[in-house]
């Protein structure tokens, strides 16, 4: 099975374009920010210092959700590519074994989702420091990158599913790039979420992506939320999470952390079970 | 005689479409044995059978003694294949391809550098080892292809159409490899084609046609079970050769400018010869071919 892990993170990162498309929602959010989105939320908030690194940190958070997500689904695609241009016949008529070769590709999807995410990670800390922001403290950086491969196993469960439904690159093509659009709705990026009516947050409460992006936001903006809403009332503060998708609320009560984490948990074990499930079927 | 593939009663339908009907041959060890058959024939289907791809509806198949369905990862260790597709990829380099793919072979642990080595050497493939697969020309993407399927020393080689889509050249430097590689190893080699002059140097050929068996022997004996030899006459008098000919009682095909005479063997073309001897500007004789025994069996040319 190494051997396929190798191969497969060879074949995406060899391919400059597809890393790059893997990519592209990122860039896309992340433009948006610079240009306009980030003055815009900053605007309709008190001017206080230390609005500019929390949102910087809330972007960032997000962003790190997403990118475990399309770069998961961009790994994924040497899946499809290979059916496709019937590469998959020559692993099928060695001894490899059909469910090694699946795990493969999941392996391998895995490491691509945490090693990209791991780096925007970087790149994003980086970012926030040269905003004037603060970096995260050792402990709260750790509990990020867990964050970051807990998110990066529970996409390439969703994601290995999904894909057991393609058969064809064009097919895939566009649901990845539906995906990547959508996703940044269904996360709360191109909207915080307090802005989307009620049936729509419902959806993005119940996108298992999402709740990756409440975990890293609250870990990521505990500091910086810190230093805006010293000495504001409680209230203040819990509108403000509210609002912008730190905490999600079902039925009025606010969803505690571990809640999440077993949502991705749970999601992981539940998509890879289906997958598994889904791909010993169509063995032959 | 060892034989090391054999099939019998092997039937594969998909929807209505009969792929294969009904399909008993062997395959002798060290032996180079081609299926020869249009496009369609059933060839690759066969081929996918043999190599533990598609499941058939009925039928039996040994290879190297382990029966398919039953021993499926001990046929796939010992199965090389080519396949009509280029199954390598193309941002990898030779090496790494050769490398990658010899990695799914557990006999290999711990030995795959001097096994690519080896199956580099093989296909004559180390000049361009370290080069993108995808920049290669058909015919070294060919040599490579053909190095893959040897990286884990098979007891068979499948070639699935080896040389289709290659200019002439290249195709016969590719075809000599394959053939120098089975002499000299005893490499068991099972390939398909659809060119006759491929499948006339085969040691054994078997014809399918609809997924049937059409004919079976080695080259020479389909020759000259199904080609006949032929004279080609080139008159001078094209009249007095027909009246000269029609009286003889031999039959006749008249080409544009040649009237070509069956024979039952080339000696046959002296009487006719003496007798036409005046009527004619010049002759030649010639051997039937596999194109000729082709036609015979199938009762159409090839369709390419």
């Amino acid at each position: 099975m190494r051997a396929l892990i190798v191969r497969n993170l060879k074949v995406y990162f060899r391919d400059k374009a597809s890393v790059f498309f893997s990519l592209l929602a990122v860039i896309i959010i992340f433009s948006l920010y610079l240009l306009f989105l980030g003055d815009a939320w900053a605007s309709g908030l008190p001017n206080v210092a230390g609005v500019k690194p929390m949102m910087d940190s809330w972007i960032m958070a997000g962003l790190l959700a997403i990118t475990s997500m399309t770069t998961v689904m961009g790994a994924f695609g040497t899946m499809v590519d290979d059916k496709v241009h019937k590469i998959s016949k020559d692993f099928s008529a060695s001894p490899a074994g059909r469910g090694k070769i699946v795990a493969g590709y999941e392996a391998a999807s895995f490491l691509v989702g945490s090693l990209m995410s791991l780096v925007a990670f970087a790149l994003a800390e980086l970012y926030i420091v040269a905003r004037g922001g603060a970096a995260l403290a050792l402990g709260p950086a750790a509990e990020v990158v867990g964050l970051i491969l807990l998110s990066a196993l529970c996409n390439t469960a969703l994601v290995s599913f999904l894909i057991s439904f393609f058969k064809s690159q064009n097919a895939f093509g566009t649901a990845s790039s539906i995906l990547g659009t959508l996703v940044g709705f269904l996360t709360g990026i191109y909207l915080p979420i307090g802005m989307l009516p009620a049936a729509v947050q419902t959806v993005i409460k119940l996108f298992p992506v999402s709740h990756a992006a409440v975990l890293i936001r609250q870990v990521m903006m505990a500091g910086p939320m810190e230093k805006v809403f010293a000495g504001a009332p409680a209230a203040t503060a819990q509108a403000f999470e509210e609002e912008m998708g730190v905490v999600f609320r079902f039925g009025g009560q606010a969803l505690p952390a571990y809640v999440s984490l077993l949502i991705l948990m749970g999601t992981a074990v539940v998509f890879y079970g289906l997958a598994t499930l889904r791909f010993s079927r169509k063995a032959r | 005689m060892d034989k090391v593939i054999e099939v019998s009663g092997l039937k594969k339908a998909y929807g209505s479409v009969q792929a294969v009907n009904g399909l008993d041959f062997y395959t002798e060890r060290g032996k180079l044995f081609a299926f020869l058959g249009p496009n369609g024939a059933g060839k690759s289907t066969t081929i996918d059978i043999l190599c533990t791809l598609l499941r058939p509806d009925a039928g039996e198949v040994l290879l190297d003694g382990h029966r398919l369905g039953k021993a499926d990862d001990a046929i796939r260790a010992s199965i090389g294949v080519v396949f009509q597709d280029h199954v390598l990829d193309p941002l990898l380099t030779v090496e790494e391809n050769i490398r990658v793919r010899g990695g799914l072979y557990p006999t290999l642990r711990g030995k795959l550098a001097d096994a690519v080595k080896r199956a580099a050497l093989a296909a004559d493939v180390t000049d361009f080892l370290r080069r993108p697969y995808g920049k290669l020309s058909g015919g070294q993407k060919r040599r490579a292809d053909i190095a893959r399927a040897l990286v884990h020393t098979p007891r068979v080689l499948f070639l699935d159409e080896p040389t289709t889509g290659l200019d002439p050249q290249t195709r016969r430097s590719v075809w000599e490899s394959i053939r120098t590689l089975q002499r000299e190893t005893g490499l068991t080699v099972f390939l398909t084609t659809h060119y006759m002059e491929e499948a006339a140097e085969a040691d054994y050929v078997v014809v399918i046609d609809n997924g049937m068996i059409a004919a079976r022997g080695t080259p020479t004996a389909l020759k000259e079970e199904y080609a006949s030899d032929q004279l080609r006459l080139t008159p001078s008098d094209p009249a007095g050769l027909m009246a000269a000919l029609v009286e003889m009682g031999v039959a006749t095909v008249r080409m544009t400018d040649v009237v070509a005479v069956k024979l039952g063997s080339t000696l046959e073309a002296l009487p006719v010869l003496d007798r036409v001897r005046g009527f004619v500007s010049g002759f030649e004789v010639l051997n039937g071919t596999m194109d000729d025994a082709f036609i015979g069996i199938t009762g159409r040319e090839i369709r390419q």
